[in-house]
Parts: structure tokens; sequence; C-alpha cells
């Protein structure tokens, strides 16, 4: 087990190595940072030398790179345009949309495993047409719509039915809010609707997913032997179908959650959180785009928890199939 | 802030206020007090959240690349001012701060500053004349005083504080002697608000408040800077130290809501208790009214919509180009579309002056025709800058970068405000029907404000300008920006020995009549040059939720929070 978890580790370490070169790549080849510098008569020529010997733009690009990668190896993601360094504007926001994306990944996985599973083996039943319908209709609304009607609609209706707020819209608690126990309970309020808008969009494909595995297992041959042999019904379902089930779910859901960081960008605008998504929205935007420094080191993260997220998929793999390790 | 500077989204201009001002300086006297507004009963304690639509640059609202409307209604609990701009757009004199400030003598100009024995910073110095003097000199644009390290001080404004000749302290600093070189009718405008001189000389007057730390967070006021989340929230909370009438609420809460469509959902769910937009939309102002319990007002203020263009631009730099955009731009339409729905008196339509706003007896019609819509005209005045039409519709220049291809420029806003987003679609549509290609880059407001104005990294810049009663502010924005110490704000790089001369006169005369007639020529050159084009004079939205009292909407460059210190639940 150790060496598979091993390999694996060293299969993301490769994997994010090759993304930190074509990222850089990419990013740096996009756009010209000095254009807004070079457009500007007033600035004089040992100005805009100051500008490109301080992003390292005389270098070549590998040479750029190497730099760039030893930086980040030490944890130094460089300075953005406005000559702030990233790395303290960027954990902090880290944490914001991890407070976020976790809760939502959680509820999305369970979600999407149970209304998969109960759609199987319910098959045509009027439950499995409504899950089915409401996930389609889920999976084809765009984030931000979502992200809308719970805002505009839910939120300010349960809230007057209530009396008072207990949905909040704005933000990732309410400011100047007293610490300890009340601070926790303002916060879970507030993440309320921005992990329901993400956990909607993500679990409608999961379940989806898991339908179609789960069907496939209950009509599988080795199903059929294990309840001709007597095993109780329990047994068969969680034992058999449901574990052998979860493999291409898990995949997917691996894979996916490259698609919910998208999703908390916009979700992170619509509700008002400094989170990461606003981060790269402000890098992608300001005066000097792509502020690249601000843009790397948002992909490398989002490339790292991807590749976290995939090992972890690698482990759960090896404990729903205890064949995969030896493979 | 676009509303920029002079507070960028309100700046100051004054026309009646002058009046007044010079009438009371003449007497020998000072304006009313700050007790001039009508108040009722509220309870003391709990908390209101503003919602604001930008986030500030930094926190030193004297310093030209912070001077945004935002910050000032942040600051005006926070750093004291010897008078305070009332509803009525007269001054007040702040009692708390300063219990006297009269003008003893005309010649030369003396004014001389009572401090209330009890005022202090909220770290125990006392207010004192240490800081008169100091906010004068770093305000002064001379360069013989300088900010740590050795640099010039960069500030907002140096209107009066350049003709200051001495400011001296006595009676054991709590007295401020203020000689002016020359005259200054506008003095009132002075040392409203301070920054505390004790964190300035230390931290730097440019530098030690861009990021909120302990120096944000001295207070010679009401309330003191809590906390700052950089695009989420800034709470106030009372000074503990403050010495005259505390503060009604706990707290109070600015919440930076960027997008103006997530404020009306925002305040009717009880997560905003005040909003005072940019520039409201139909559908903005139509949500806010159908909430139950909560009060709107729309006024006229001293803001204005414009279009800065930049002559550093190579095209840009023709006044013919400059006048071709002007003539094309149908600011008629842009006012019906945007401005008459919202306006309780259906008025004026476009805006003829950028000195002084229709409600404003000093107002008049200077634009000499350059402010006209003609198509016709502006298509050939482009010709006649050595363009030619193309077979794609758009003209192409001659010379410069762009010689063979489309001619095209950059228009920038803030973004998120729809309204803006209006103009510029509306902007875009009548360049393309005279030939010009309009690319939109909107920034945020830190980024706009902060950089990308100031650096003049912009062709065509487009936000409001807040004005306070005294039309000397004026000056920083429209001297020549080869004087930068003096014309901090002027981005534009327009530069003209007239104008300068012009503004010279208007700010060392007492007449008022004077005074106006100078000031309303600069503006006639203004148009003449093409500097800016004024668009509309902006009706002002607040609105607040009906359970709090004691809230008096403010059109000045003070805005919403003139008298924060007497919010509360009503009793």
């Amino acid at each position: 087990m150790w060496v598979y978890l091993l390999r694996r580790l060293a299969a993301g370490i490769g994997v994010l190595f090759v993304a930190s070169f074509l990222l850089f790549v990419l990013v740096s080849l996009s756009g010209n940072p000095l254009a807004q510098l070079q457009a500007n008569p007033h600035i004089s020529p040992a100005t805009i030398a100051a500008a490109r010997d301080q992003l390292h733009l005389d270098e070549p690009l590998l040479e750029r790179y190497w730099t760039w990668l030893t930086d980040l190896l030490h944890g130094d993601f460089g300075t953005s345009t406005t000559g702030q360094p990233v790395g303290p504007q960027i954990w902090p926001r880290f944490w914001v949309t991890l407070k976020m994306v976790i809760p939502a990944t959680i509820l999305a996985i369970i979600l999407g495993v149970v209304v998969g599973v109960v759609s199987a083996v319910r098959q045509y039943s009027a439950i499995d047409h409504i899950s089915t319908g409401l996930a389609y209709l889920f999976y084809a609304t765009p984030v931000f719509i979502i992200a809308l009607v719970l805002k505009d609609f839910l939120a300010v209706d349960v809230n007057q039915a209530v009396g008072h707020t207990v949905l909040y819209t704005i933000g990732e608690n309410t400011p100047g809010i007293a610490g300890g126990w009340n601070l926790f309970v303002n916060s879970v309020a507030h993440t309320v609707l921005p992990v329901l808008t993400l956990v909607l969009i993500t679990y409608a494909g999961w379940s989806r997913y898991q339908r179609a595995a789960m069907l496939d297992v209950l009509n599988a041959d080795y199903i059929r032997l294990a309840r001709a042999k007597g095993l109780s019904p329990r047994r068969v379902f969680y034992i058999h179908a449901l574990r052998n089930a979860l493999i291409p779910v898990t995949t997917v859901i691996a894979i996916d959650f490259a698609t919910i960081l998208g999703g908390a960008i916009v979700t992170e605008v619509v509700f008002g959180w400094e989170g990461m998504g606003r981060f790269l929205y402000e890098g992608l935007i300001g005066p000097v785009s792509p502020d690249v420094n601000v843009v790397l080191g948002w992909m490398m993260i989002a490339a790292t928890a991807v590749v976290i997220f995939n090992v972890i998929a690698d482990l759960l793999y090896a404990m729903l199939d205890p064949r995969i390790r030896y493979a | 802030m676009a509303e920029v500077r002079l507070l960028q989204r309100r700046w100051y201009l004054t026309p009646i206020l002058a009046v007044i001002a010079l009438v009371l300086a003449a007497c020998g006297g000072s304006s009313g007090t700050t007790s001039a507004s009508p108040t009722g009963p509220v309870k003391s304690g709990g908390s209101l959240t503003f919602a604001l639509d930008e986030d500030v640059a930094g926190f030193n609202i004297l310093q030209a690349n912070d001077t945004e409307f935002v910050l000032q209604e942040i600051m005006n609990q926070v750093w004291p001012s010897a008078f305070i701009v009332q509803p009525n757009l007269k001054p007040a004199l702040d009692t708390d701060v300063v219990t006297s400030a009269q003008v003893v003598k005309a010649s030369p100009q003396t004014v001389v500053y009572k401090i209330n024995p009890k005022a202090k910073w909220s770290d125990g110095t006392p207010i004192s004349a240490e800081d008169f003097i100091y906010n004068w000199q770093a305000q002064s644009g001379n360069p013989q005083y300088k900010d740590v390290g050795g640099k010039p001080f960069i500030p907002a404004s140096t209107a009066g504080y350049s003709q200051i000749q001495s400011v001296t302290s006595s009676d054991g600093g709590k007295t401020a002697t203020v000689v002016f070189a020359k005259q200054f009718g506008d003095w009132q405008s002075l040392f409203s608000p301070m920054v505390p001189a004790h964190i300035a000389q230390k931290a730097g007057f440019n530098d030690g408040f861009q990021n909120f730390g302990p120096p944000v967070q001295v207070s010679g006021g009401p309330y003191m800077i809590q906390s700052y989340s950089k695009g989420e929230d800034l709470v106030e909370v009372r000074n503990p130290h403050f010495w005259g009438t505390r503060g009604k609420l706990d707290k109070v809460i600015f919440r930076f809501i960027l997008n103006d469509d997530q404020q009306p959902p925002a305040v009717q769910n009880g997560e905003a208790n005040m909003v005072n937009p940019v520039i409201a939309s139909t559908s903005y102002y139509a949500s806010l009214k159908a909430i139950p319990g909560f009060t709107t007002q729309v006024l006229p203020g001293l803001e204005f919509q414009h279009m800065d263009f930049n002559q550093a631009n190579p095209y840009l730099a023709k006044a013919g180009i400059r006048q071709a955009i002007a003539y094309g731009t149908n600011r008629a339409q842009m006012f019906q579309r945007i401005v008459a729905p919202l306006h309780p008196h259906p008025a004026t339509g476009p805006l003829q002056n950028r000195i002084y706003m229709p409600t404003q007896s000093q107002y008049q019609n200077t634009s000499g025709g350059f402010g006209a819509f003609n198509p016709a005209k502006a298509k050939s005045l482009l010709q006649a800058a050595g363009m030619t039409m193309g077979s794609d519709g758009y003209f192409h220049p001659s010379f410069g970068p762009q010689k063979g291809q489309d001619f095209t420029v950059s228009i920038s806003t803030t973004s998120g405000v729809p309204v803006r987003a209006q103009i510029e679609e509306l902007f875009q549509a009548d360049m393309k029907n005279i030939g010009v290609k309009i690319e939109v880059k909107n920034y945020d407001a830190s980024t706009l404000f902060g950089t990308v104005g100031p650096k003049g990294e912009f062709d065509i810049i487009e936000f409001a300008w807040v004005s306070t009663p005294y039309a000397s502010g004026n000056q920083s924005i429209y001297c020549s920006y080869t004087n930068p110490s003096l014309c901090g704000q002027n981005w534009n790089h327009y530069a003209s020995p007239q104008v300068d001369s012009l503004f010279s006169q208007a700010l060392t005369t007492t007449n008022v009549t004077k005074a106006t007639t100078l000031y309303n020529q600069i503006d006639a050159i203004l148009w003449k040059d093409m500097v800016t084009l004024p668009l509309f004079q902006q009706p002002q939205l607040f609105g607040w939720t009906s359970s709090y009292g004691n809230v008096i909407p403010n059109t000045s460059n003070l805005g919403f929070s003139w008298n924060a210190e007497q919010w509360g639940m009503k009793a």
C-alpha cells in the first residue's frame, strides 16, 4: 500500500512540474506586461527598461521559468504588478475558497451518490423521473443563474418568512461580529447559499454517473449470482453492488474538482467573497493583463489541489478495490 | 471617486458657500455650528451597515491618489475638521474641534483658530496647532517642505494652502494663527479634515496611510476604524477617547458591495441599511422603492459625470479631434435615458458647465456651442485633422501609431456600475456613427483611481466629480499638469497659462461676483480646449432603513455620513 501511495505521489509531482512549465509558457506569452507603459508617451525608456528588468523579460523564457520555479519552491510567488507580494495575498484567499469548496464537494458527493443510487434502484419510478429532471435542470443551468436565483428569491423569501436574516447573501460573515461561537454560527449561515450553489451544479452530473454505474452493477452476472446464492439483499447491495459502482464515480469526482474551483470563481463574485476566484478575476482584468505572477499563483495552487484530489481518488480506488494496488 | 479628487465622486465647488463664506469673513466672524441640522431622539447602541459600491485605494483623503468619495464618507467621523459643510451647503464650525475661527485682520488676511482644549487624538496626543502647521505644509505645494525620506508631498489639492504665508502656534499649542500671503475667500474650506501630524511625520503623508494599520486607526473624531478587509468591509467603533458627544451607534459598518445590482437584494435581506450609489439606474431605484420600511430620496447635488481626454495620446493631443468626439456625443440622449427617469425635477438637460451646477446661482452655459451634438461637424473635424474615411466606416489616421488603421481610442470607468456601462454603450454607438472605434477597458475603483488615472494610463476616462461649495477646489484639476504639486488631479496632461492665470486671480479675490466671473471664464476656455466633456448633473440617490433616525442626506462632498455620530435606532 505504501509503495502504491508513493508511486501515485511521485506521479502527481511529475504532473505538477509539467503543468508548471506549460502554465508558465502559456501565461507568459499571452500578453505584454509592458503594453500600458509602452503606449504612454510620457513614460521614459528608462522606466520601461527598469520594469522589463524587474519582470526578467530580457531573459530567455526557459531562464525565466527556472527563476520563477526556484522562487516558487522556496514559497515565493513573486510580486504582482502593484508591487505587492503574491504569497501573502493568495493564501488567505485560498482559505476563504476552501471554506466554500470543501463543504460543497463533500455535500455534492453525498447527494450525488444517494440520488444516483436511489434512481438506479427505483429505475423508472416517479422518484427516478423527478431526480433525473432536476439533475438535467441543474446540469444545464449556468452557475451564475443558480447563484442569483438563490440569492434574489430564495434568501429574500425565506428571511421574510422567518422574520429575520437566516440566509445571508453578502460576504463570509457579518463584519464586526464578536468571535467564538457566534462568529462560527454566523460564518456557517453565510456559507449556506454559496455552498448550495456549488452543490447543485456539481451533484447533478455526479448523480447521473452514479445512476448509470449502479445500473450496470445491478445487472451484472456476479450480482445475480450473489442473489442466487442466497446472500441477503443488504449484503448484496452494500458489499457487492455499491462498492463497485463507486469506482467510476470516484474518477469523475476527482476530475471534476477543477470544475468546482471554476464554479467558485463565479460564486465568489456573486456572493461577495474575497477568495481565490476574485483574486484571479482581478489579475485578469487589471491595467496590466495578465498579472503574470497572480495568474500563475492561482493556477499552480489550483493545479496542486487537483493533483492532490486525484491522489486521494487513487487511494480510494485501492480501498474500494484491493486489486488496484497490485496492478 | 470617480469621482476623484476633489473627491472623485464628489468634489467640491462652491457657489452659495463662497458667498456666505466671504460675507462671514468680511464680518470677521465664524459661521454656524454643527448643531444646525434637525435631529430627533434615538437609542444608544446597535449598528448600521452602509453599502458602498467602491473600495478605497488608501486611507489618506488628503493624498492625491486616495481622494475617493467613499473614503470621505468613511473618514468623516474619524479625522477632525474645523468646518463641516451642512446639507444646506453652508459650512458650520465643528466646536468639538475648534471653539472659534475668526478673521481678525483683513490685510494680510489673518485667521485665528481656537482649538478645543479637550481635543486630542485617540492615542492621547493633543490636537494642536502643530496639526494645523503640518497640514498646511503638506498641502502647500511648496517644495521646501518634504515628506519622510525627502520626497515631495503629493496632496490632493493645494487650493488655499498654497496662499498661506505662515501658521504659528501660541497658547500652549491651542491657538493656531494663519496668515495668508494672498487673499483666500474660501478659507473655511481649509483644515477640513486634518491628518494627524504626529503620525504622518513618522509614517509619511504619501505612503503612511496607504495600507490599513495602526496609523489609520488613530482617530480625532467620534468613531475610529476597528478593522478593514479589502473588498469586503470596514468597521468603525466609538472612539473611547472622544471628548465630545459620543456617537449613538456602537458600530458603523461600511460594506463594499461592488456590484450595484447586488445592493437592493442586500437591503431587502437586511444585510445593508443604507445606500448611496455612485450613480443609480432606474431599475436600482425601483427596486429600492419597492422595499417596505426603506426610505429613498433623490436630490440634485454637486456631482456630475464627465469624460476626460488624455492629451498624452498623440491623437487626443489635437484639440480638433477632442472637439470632434464631443460633437459626436449625443449628451441629450444620455440625459433622457439615464437622468430624466430619476430626476425629481425634470430639468436642465446636458450639463453646460463643469465648475458650477445648474442648482447653483453662479451656473451659466459657458459651452460656446462646443457641447452641441453635431455628427457632421465631428466628421469634418476628423478629416481636417488628417484622417480619411475607410471602407469599413471608420476613419483612418494618416499619422501616428494608428496610421492606416481604424482610429481607435479606449474609454475606462469603474466596473460593476450598470449606468456607467450604459454611458459607454451609448458613447460607443455615437462614436461608431462618426467613424471612431471605441474599446472599453474598465477597472475596479481602486485600480482606476489609484493607478490608471494618476498614471495617465487611459485615453478617455469617465467618472464623476463631487464638488464642495468651494470653487477653488477646481484648480488642481484644470491647472497645468506641468506643476504636479499644484495640479495633482490633472490626469489629462492639459496645460494652459491662461487658465493658470485666471485661477490665480479667482483664488485671490474676495469679491464673489468677480470670482464667479473668473471661474466661468475658465470654464469657457475648458470648453474651447475641450479638456473634459461634462455629461450631466447627477441626481444623488440616498436610501436608508426607516427605523434609523437622524439620517440626513448631504449632497456636498461629505455625503451621507457627515453626521453619522447622530445616527441611531429611533427611540
